[in-house]
């Protein structure tokens, strides 16, 4: 079972190695190949594609693969469960001054330098609000899945992907970035057998904690435990932005302070990134997560109260049935988690489910839990561990330009989480 | 003034100290665990008037009913003015300052 991703498909690296790279552009470019810079969106992509994260794609979906997924969750072969369309779009204008045509190897560049060759096997349209409607349950604009779709240009491009220049990802994320094929490197190393996913946007307080806590002790079931063989990977979602999310930074230095200063260990916590830019979609982002995080090598997966959703699009456990749907198709384990909330009275982190002390709750309120940290003011440290929160503060100066959510100014000002250099 | 739409004014040592001074400790309640909170209340209209003058605020009618999301610079000053008129009913006042 060594490497095995999603739907049973090995990962497979499309990466040329670079002296091939250097010579193959060459090449491309002597037979006058046509060559397209992309986008942020779609360079984070084609790096995913292309280390294996969406395993068993192996490039831009075709239209018949758009269709499955937007109609059956599936892929065009019928059977492998995919829930989201990964696309690249192009205008009807670049087509023409670009040349570019099915069946047309391409240089897709970034930032001008090479990243990827794209062999293009299909150019087609999309029905925009069908596909809003079929994979995020709204047509309406200010669902953030939905702008995106809206968004994107009105042509796609299908086809494989092979990356050329792999990126150089910018501190403080480089020791954080673990490929598929690291991962399960770094897992075999620690001797895990069961490793449960914490997919998180967020800076931990307590009661992320003891959602990673709780899913742990549950993954660990019945297994022995002479020695540690099971683990909590924080796999924290690095991408598109918006104003008020947490800092990129401060999500992932925080998760890791949480084993470094003690509330895991090396022998139960990881903390690493996937660059995905959300899409907000509820329930087929819960299958979407599933996908990707076999892919990573994990066995068991958390899902909360209304996974991945925004606003109220999406019931609490919305995320939950559509899991059970397509339970045949994946091969992770579905961890299902209550709410952890402080209780006075039992004066500790305790679960909804165990706590009978309800009038007295203080549940976790986002808003509240931001106002506090806007306000600088160290909570209790059974609310915020206060090393987490020092963190907290910490990035908003170093990172967030005072601010540890996110502002108009470091949208513009940001280091960049990966660059492409030339290559050479 | 009936508190119907409270502004959460976190209290730190610092904060609790100048609370002190001012008479006011008293007002203070606890949330989350013993973490001291000033409730400064504000009528339908000052909500209102608060969320338009200062756009990245959001009344959470969800889960705590509270203003919440003022930048640290306008909460600063509205707990100084509280500690400076030694009362907590300044957003009035403190409303039309910002006019």
């Amino acid at each position: 079972m060594e490497n095995i991703g999603h739907a049973g498909r090995e990962i497979v690296e499309r990466i040329m190695p670079k002296d091939v790279a250097i010579k193959r552009v060459a090449e491309l470019r002597a037979a006058k190949a046509k060559e397209y810079d992309v986008r942020l969106q779609i360079a984070t992509e084609i790096i995913d594609i292309a280390y294996g994260f969406f395993t068993p794609l192996e490039g831009f979906m075709t239209k018949a693969d758009v269709t499955a997924v937007c109609d059956n969750i599936t892929l065009a072969d019928g059977k492998t469960v995919w829930s989201i369309p990964i696309v690249f779009d192009i205008s009807e204008e670049e087509l023409k001054s670009t040349g570019i045509q099915k069946d047309d190897t391409v240089i897709l560049t970034y930032t001008g330098n090479p990243l990827a060759i794209f062999d293009v096997t299909d150019v087609f349209t999309l029905d925009k609000k069908d596909v809003a409607m079929k994979v995020y349950a709204t047509t309406e604009e200010k669902h953030p899945g939905v702008k995106r779709t809206y968004n994107y240009k009105d042509k796609f491009l299908g086809g494989k992907i092979t990356l050329l220049n792999p990126p150089k990802i910018n501190p403080p994320y480089t020791e954080f970035w673990l490929t598929p094929l690291m991962m399960r490197e770094r897992f075999k190393e620690k001797g895990w057998v069961r490793i449960v996913n914490h997919q998180t946007r967020n800076v931990p307080h307590t009661g992320h904690e003891w959602l990673c806590k709780g899913a742990w002790l549950q993954t660990y079931g019945e297994l022995s435990i002479e020695k540690p063989i099971v683990g909590v990977l924080v796999n924290a979602i690095i991408g598109e932005k918006r104003v008020g999310d947490y800092i990129d930074e401060a999500i992932i230095l925080t998760h890791d302070k949480l084993r470094t200063a003690g509330y895991f260990g090396e022998h139960n916590h990881m903390t690493s990134c996937t660059l995905w830019d959300m899409r907000y979609a509820g329930p087929r982002e819960a299958v979407f997560h599933a996908c990707l995080r076999t892919n990573l090598g994990l066995t068991h997966h958390m899902y909360g109260r209304d996974h991945a959703g925004v606003g109220s699009y999406y019931g609490p456990y919305d995320a939950h049935h559509m899991l059970a749907k397509v339970r045949d198709g994946l091969n992770i384990t579905p961890t299902y988690s209550m709410n952890w909330l402080y209780c006075p009275h039992c004066g500790e982190i305790t679960s909804e489910g165990l706590c009978d002390h309800k009038k007295e709750w203080q549940k976790f309120s986002g808003t509240v839990v931001r106002s506090i940290i806007i306000d600088g003011v160290k909570p209790p440290r059974l609310i915020y561990r206060p090393e987490v929160f020092d963190v907290i503060m910490e990035t908003a100066e170093k990172y967030g330009f005072g601010s540890a959510f996110v502002t108009e100014d470091y949208l513009k000002r940001r280091t960049p989480v990966f660059t492409i250099e030339p290559l050479k | 003034m009936a508190e119907t739409y409270p502004i959460n004014i976190w209290i730190n040592e610092e904060r609790f100290a100048k609370l002190q001074k001012a008479g006011l400790e008293g007002l203070t309640v606890e949330m989350l665990a013993g973490l001291k909170v000033l409730r400064v209340p504000t009528n339908e209209a000052q909500r209102d008037e608060v969320l338009k003058v200062f756009p990245t605020a959001k009344y959470d009618s969800a889960t705590t009913k509270s203003i919440e999301l003022l930048p640290k610079d306008v909460k600063d000053k509205i707990f100084d003015l509280i500690v400076e008129r030694k009362k907590i009913d300044i957003m009035e006042e403190f409303l039309k300052r910002v006019k």
